[in-house]
C-alpha cells in the first residue's frame, strides 16, 4: 500500500491515498468519543457481570460464581442462567444461518480460508477478554495496595508493571498474544491470496459466530457446574435442591403459556366454525402453563432475596398504577388541545413546566402537601369533601386495606399512592404534547371523509384518531414503563422511615444496598436481574405491541 | 418514528378549521377541562411560591397566602443550605477589592454545568460529524454499538462506574496530585457524561440535512473535513448545540444518584443532592425553609424554559428523556 512512500504529493494525489486518509480523519474524530463509550458504555455491561459473580466489596474478593444470584433469585437463579445460555445459543444459531446464506452464493472452495480466518479471530476476541477480566481484579487491588503511601507516578506504574506479570494474568496474556499473531497472520494471508466480494462478510460472521457459540457454552458450563454445586452442598446438609425439576416445568409452564397466546392469535384469524376449538386449547394449555408456574415458582423463588422481589412487585404496581392513567390523561388534554381554541401555545407550555422542573424539587412540595398532619394541603381537601384525613406518605397500610377490602386486593401502600400521584402529575404534560404531535401527523382528509360519511366524534376518534395514534401510544408506554424502573428521585425524597422498604422499586432497594453495605457483588447481580427483565420486557411489548401497531 | 414526531412539535399549527368560532356550551367545556389541567400542572407550584413566603405555622394551618412575605426565609435558607455563598474580602484602608470567592451548590451545579456541556460538545460534535459525513470502514456497526449503549439501564452502569472512576482517580492523583482525584470532585461528575449517545445521535441526525453542494464548494475552495467542521458546519448547527445545552442544563440540575455516590463534602456537590440532605437530613421540619429552597432551586430552570422554550420541547420530545 505504501509503495510510493508516505510522502504528501502520493497521499493526496492518489485515491487510495484520500481513502486512507479520510478513514484516518475519521478515527480521529471518533476517537475521543470512542474511547469515553468503551470506558463508560460497553465495558460496564462486562463489568457489572464478572463483578456479580464475585464477592465484592469495595475491593475484589473471591470468585463465587452464581451465589449472588442465588442469593436474590433462589433456584430461579440458576434457570434464569439456564435460559440465558439457550438464548445465546439461539442467538449463535441465528448468526450461523446469515453465514450460510452468505456462504451458498460463494463457493465452499475457495472461502474455507475466510471461515478459518474468521474463526481465528473469533478466539484471538476471546483471549483478549479472558486476558482482560484477568487482569482486572489484580489492576483494581492496586488503589488499595497504594493507600496511605506517598502516592507517586513511579509507584503507581510499578504496581501497574507488576499486575501484567502476575501468575495467571501472565499466562493469559501469552495465549492473548499467540491468538492475536494467528489473526493477524491468517487474515492477512486470506486478503492477500484468497480475496474475493464475499471475504469481509464471510470473516465477521465467522468471527461473531464462533464468539458467541464459545460464550454462550461458557455460559453453560457455569450454570451447570454452579447448579451440580449447590445440589451437592444441599445434599451434604441432608437436603434436596429441585432445581432440575423446577427448570422443566417452570420452562413448560411458560412455554404453554406463550402457546396459548398463539393459539388466541390464530383463533381470532380462524374461521367461525374453528375458532371454538382453538379458543378450547388455547385457555387449557393456558390454565396448565399458568398452574404450573404458580405452583413450581414461589417455591423456586423461596431462598430469594425478599426486599428484592417486593422491589419488583412495587415496581409492578407503581408501572401498573401510574403509566395507563397517565397516558389516558394525556390523550385527553392532547384530543381537547386539538380542537380550535385560542391559547393553544400556553396551555401546552403550561402543561409541560411539572416535567421540566427538577424532580428533587417538586417532590418536596409533594411531601409537604401530603404531610401527614392533620392540617397538610392534602387532608385539608379531605376533610372538605368529609373524609377522614389520612396518613399519606408515612402510612404502611394499602389504599385497599383502609377501605375495608380484603388482604389479596390491597394493593399498593398509601405512601406508594402518593409517589404514583406525583408520577402522574409530572408526566401528563409530557405524553399531551408527544400526543398533540402525533395528532398532528394525521391528515385532515381522513377526519373529513369519515365525517361525510356520517361518523359522529365519538367513532371519529375511536376508528381514526386512536389507529393512527398508536405509533405514539406504543411509544409513550415504552417510555413510560422503563421510566418507572429507572424511576428514583421521587421515591427518594418521598419516601419515609415510618414506610420502611414498601415504597422501594428494585432500582431503590439495589442503589440502598449499594450505598449503605457497600455490597458491590450483590447490587451488580440483582442489577442484572433488572437489565434482563427490562429487555425480555421490551422485546415483549415489541412483539405483542408493536403488532398492532399501525403505521400508515 | 419519534423523529417524525418532533420535527413538527416546534412548529405546529391550528388545524385548519378556519377562525375560532363563537363560544359554544362544548367549546366551555373545553376550555373547563383545559384550565383545569392548568391549575393541576402549576397549583403546587403556586402554593410552593406562596409557602415559601409564610411563617412555619401559617405553612403547618395550610394558609393559601402569607400574612406578611417573609423575604428572610430565602435569606435563611440560602444561608442553611449552603446554596450559595459570595465572599468579597476588599481592603480595609482602600476599599480596593482584593478576592472574591463563590461557593455553595449553585455555583457547583453551574460548574458541573459547563465543564459538561462544554465537554460534551468538543466530544460529541467531530463523531457526529464522522458519522454523519464521512466515510470509513466499520461506520454503520459502530454507529450501531454505539446506539445500543442507550439501552442499557443505569442501575447496571452504577457499580462499574464507581469502580473505574475510583480506579482513574487514583492513577490520575499520582499523576497530578490531590488536585487531580476524581472521586468527590469535578472529573467524577463530568467526564463520564462526556460522550453523550443521544447528543452524538441528535448531531448526526441534523449534519445529514446540510446540502452536499456546501461541502463541493468548499472541497474545491481547497478545505479539508476540520475546515469545513469549523468554518460551515458548525455555524449552521446553532439550533442543535442549543438543544444539547439546554438539556444538558436540566440534566445536570436534575442529577441526584450518581452525585450521592460520588460526593462526600460539601466542595463539589450539586443542588439536587444538597436540596435533597437539606429536606430529609438538616430541617425535617421547616417546611418553609424547604419551600424556599425549593422555589431557589426551580428559578434558573423555569427561566431558562421560558427563554428557550422551543429547545426544550424539541430536546426532550427527541429523547424522551430528560436527564
Amino acid at each position: 500500500m505504501f509503495r510510493g512512500g508516505l510522502d504528501a504529493e502520493y497521499m493526496l494525489n492518489t485515491r487510495r491515498g484520500r481513502i486512507l486518509i479520510e478513514n484516518l480523519t475519521a478515527y480521529a474524530f471518533l476517537g475521543p468519543a470512542g474511547c469515553l463509550i468503551a470506558l463508560f458504555g460497553l465495558f460496564p455491561v462486562a463489568f457489572a457481570f464478572f463483578v456479580s459473580l464475585h464477592r465484592w466489596r469495595r475491593f475484589p474478593d473471591e470468585y463465587i460464581g452464581l451465589a449472588n444470584y442465588e442469593k436474590a433469585l433462589g433456584n430461579l437463579g440458576y434457570i434464569l442462567f439456564f435460559w440465558l445460555s439457550l438464548l445465546g445459543f439461539a442467538a449463535t444459531a441465528m448468526m450461523a444461518r446469515r453465514l450460510l446464506k452468505t456462504l451458498r452464493r460463494a463457493r465452499w472452495s475457495a472461502e474455507w480460508p475466510a471461515l478459518a480466518a474468521g474463526a481465528v479471530s473469533g478466539f484471538a476476541l476471546l483471549l483478549t477478554i479472558d486476558w482482560f477480566f484477568k487482569l482486572i481484579p489484580v489492576i483494581m487491588l492496586i488503589p488499595r495496595l497504594v493507600r496511605g503511601q506517598d502516592t507517586s507516578l513511579a509507584l503507581f506504574m510499578e504496581k501497574f508493571g507488576e499486575s501484567f506479570a502476575s501468575s495467571g494474568v501472565h499466562e493469559a496474556g501469552n495465549a492473548m498474544l499467540v491468538g492475536l499473531l494467528a489473526a493477524v497472520v491468517s487474515l492477512s494471508i486470506v486478503l492477500r491470496r484468497f480475496r474475493s466480494d464475499a471475504s469481509g462478510e464471510l470473516i465477521v460472521f465467522s468471527a461473531i459466530t464462533t464468539a458467541l457459540s464459545a460464550g454462550s457454552a461458557y455460559l453453560l458450563q457455569l450454570t451447570l457446574q454452579e447448579t451440580e454445586l449447590a445440589i451437592a452442598q444441599a445434599r451434604e446438609a441432608g437436603e434436596r435442591l429441585p432445581v432440575w425439576s423446577q427448570l422443566v416445568f417452570i420452562s413448560a409452564g411458560i412455554g404453554m403459556i406463550a402457546a396459548a397466546y398463539v393459539l388466541f392469535q390464530r383463533g381470532i384469524k380462524a374461521l367461525e366454525n374453528r375458532r371454538f376449538i382453538f379458543m378450547i386449547f388455547s385457555g387449557l394449555s393456558l390454565a396448565v402453563g399458568g398452574y404450573l408456574v404458580m405452583a413450581e415458582a414461589p417455591a423456586a423463588l423461596a431462598a430469594g432475596d425478599d426486599d428484592l422481589l417486593q422491589g419488583f412487585w412495587v415496581t409492578v404496581m407503581y408501572a401498573g398504577g401510574t403509566v395507563p392513567v397517565q397516558l389516558t390523561i394525556g390523550l385527553l388534554l392532547a384530543y381537547l388541545l386539538f380542537q380550535p381554541i385560542r391559547f393553544r401555545a400556553f396551555f401546552r407550555m403550561v402543561y409541560f413546566i411539572p416535567y421540566i422542573t427538577p424532580f428533587v424539587a417538586t417532590s418536596i412540595v409533594f411531601r409537604v402537601i401530603f404531610d401527614a398532619g392533620k392540617t397538610a394541603p392534602a387532608n385539608r381537601m379531605l376533610t372538605l369533601v368529609g373524609i377522614e384525613p389520612q396518613r399519606w406518605i408515612l402510612e404502611r397500610s394499602s389504599l385497599g386495606s383502609l377501605l375495608g377490602l380484603p388482604d389479596f386486593l390491597a394493593g399498593p401502600a398509601l405512601a406508594l399512592v402518593v409517589i404514583m400521584i406525583y408520577s402522574t402529575w409530572t408526566y401528563i404534560g409530557y405524553d399531551a404534547v408527544i400526543f398533540l404531535a402525533g395528532l398532528g401527523n394525521i391528515p385532515g382528509e381522513l377526519y373529513e371523509a369519515a365525517r361525510i360519511d356520517g361518523a359522529g366524534g365519538w367513532r371519529i376518534f375511536r376508528h381514526i384518531t386512536l389507529p393512527l395514534l398508536s405509533p405514539t401510544i406504543f411509544f409513550l408506554s415504552l417510555v413510560a414503563i422503563i421510566g418507572t424502573f429507572q424511576a428514583f428521585t421521587q421515591i427518594w425524597i418521598l419516601r419515609t422511615g415510618a414506610v420502611g422498604s414498601k415504597v422501594n422499586t428494585a432500582s431503590v432497594y439495589i442503589f440502598d444496598e449499594l450505598q449503605n453495605s457497600n455490597r458491590y457483588g450483590y447490587a451488580s447481580s440483582m442489577a442484572f436481574v433488572l437489565f434482563a427483565l427490562i429487555l425480555l420486557m421490551t422485546l415483549f411489548q415489541n412483539r405483542i405491541m408493536g403488532r398492532r401497531v399501525f403505521y400508515g | 418514528m419519534a423523529s417524525a414526531e418532533i420535527s413538527r412539535l416546534g412548529v405546529q399549527k391550528a388545524p385548519a378549521e378556519g377562525p375560532p368560532k363563537p363560544l359554544d356550551w362544548r367549546r366551555f367545556g373545553i376550555y373547563v377541562v383545559l384550565f383545569a389541567g392548568v391549575l393541576i400542572a402549576v397549583g403546587p407550584f403556586l402554593w410552593m411560591i406562596s409557602a415559601s413566603f409564610m411563617t412555619l405555622s401559617e405553612v403547618n394551618l395550610t394558609r393559601l397566602l402569607p400574612e406578611k412575605l417573609l423575604w428572610e426565609n430565602y435569606a435563611t435558607a440560602l444561608r442553611r443550605a449552603n446554596f450559595l455563598d459570595i465572599e468579597l474580602v476588599s481592603d480595609p484602608v482602600t476599599g480596593v477589592l482584593q478576592s472574591f470567592g463563590v461557593s455553595g451548590y449553585i455555583w457547583n451545579s453551574v460548574r458541573i454545568t459547563l465543564i459538561t456541556v462544554v465537554g460534551s460538545l468538543l466530544v460529541c460534535i467531530p463523531a457526529a460529524y464522522a458519522f454523519a459525513r464521512m466515510r470509513f470502514v466499520g461506520r454503520n456497526f459502530l454507529f450501531a454499538l454505539f446506539l445500543s449503549t442507550m439501552m442499557i439501564p443505569g442501575i447496571v452502569m452504577l457499580i462499574p462506574h464507581l469502580l473505574t472512576v475510583i480506579w482513574l482517580g487514583r492513577l490520575s492523583e499520582s499523576l497530578f496530585g490531590a488536585a487531580g482525584a476524581w472521586f468527590n470532585n469535578w472529573p467524577a461528575l463530568t467526564i463520564p457524561f462526556f460522550a453523550s449517545v443521544f447528543n452524538i445521535f441528535l448531531l448526526r441526525q441534523f449534519f445529514l440535512q446540510i446540502p452536499d453542494d456546501l461541502w463541493e464548494a468548499a472541497r474545491i475552495d481547497g478545505a479539508g473535513h476540520p475546515r469545513f467542521l469549523v468554518s460551515v458546519v458548525l455555524p449552521l448547527s446553532k439550533a442543535p448545540i442549543m438543544t444539547i445545552v439546554t438539556l444538558g442544563f436540566i440534566g445536570s440540575w436534575n442529577a441526584l444518584m450518581w452525585p450521592l455516590l460520588v460526593t462526600i463534602s460539601d466542595d463539589w456537590r450539586p443542588i439536587a443532592v444538597g436540596l435533597s440532605n437539606f429536606v430529609t437530613a438538616d430541617t425535617p421540619g421547616d417546611l418553609n425553609l424547604q419551600m424556599a429552597a425549593s422555589v431557589i432551586t426551580v428559578i434558573p430552570i423555569l427561566a431558562l424554559y421560558f427563554v428557550a422554550q422551543k429547545q426544550f420541547t424539541e430536546g426532550i420530545a427527541q429523547t424522551g428523556i430528560k436527564s
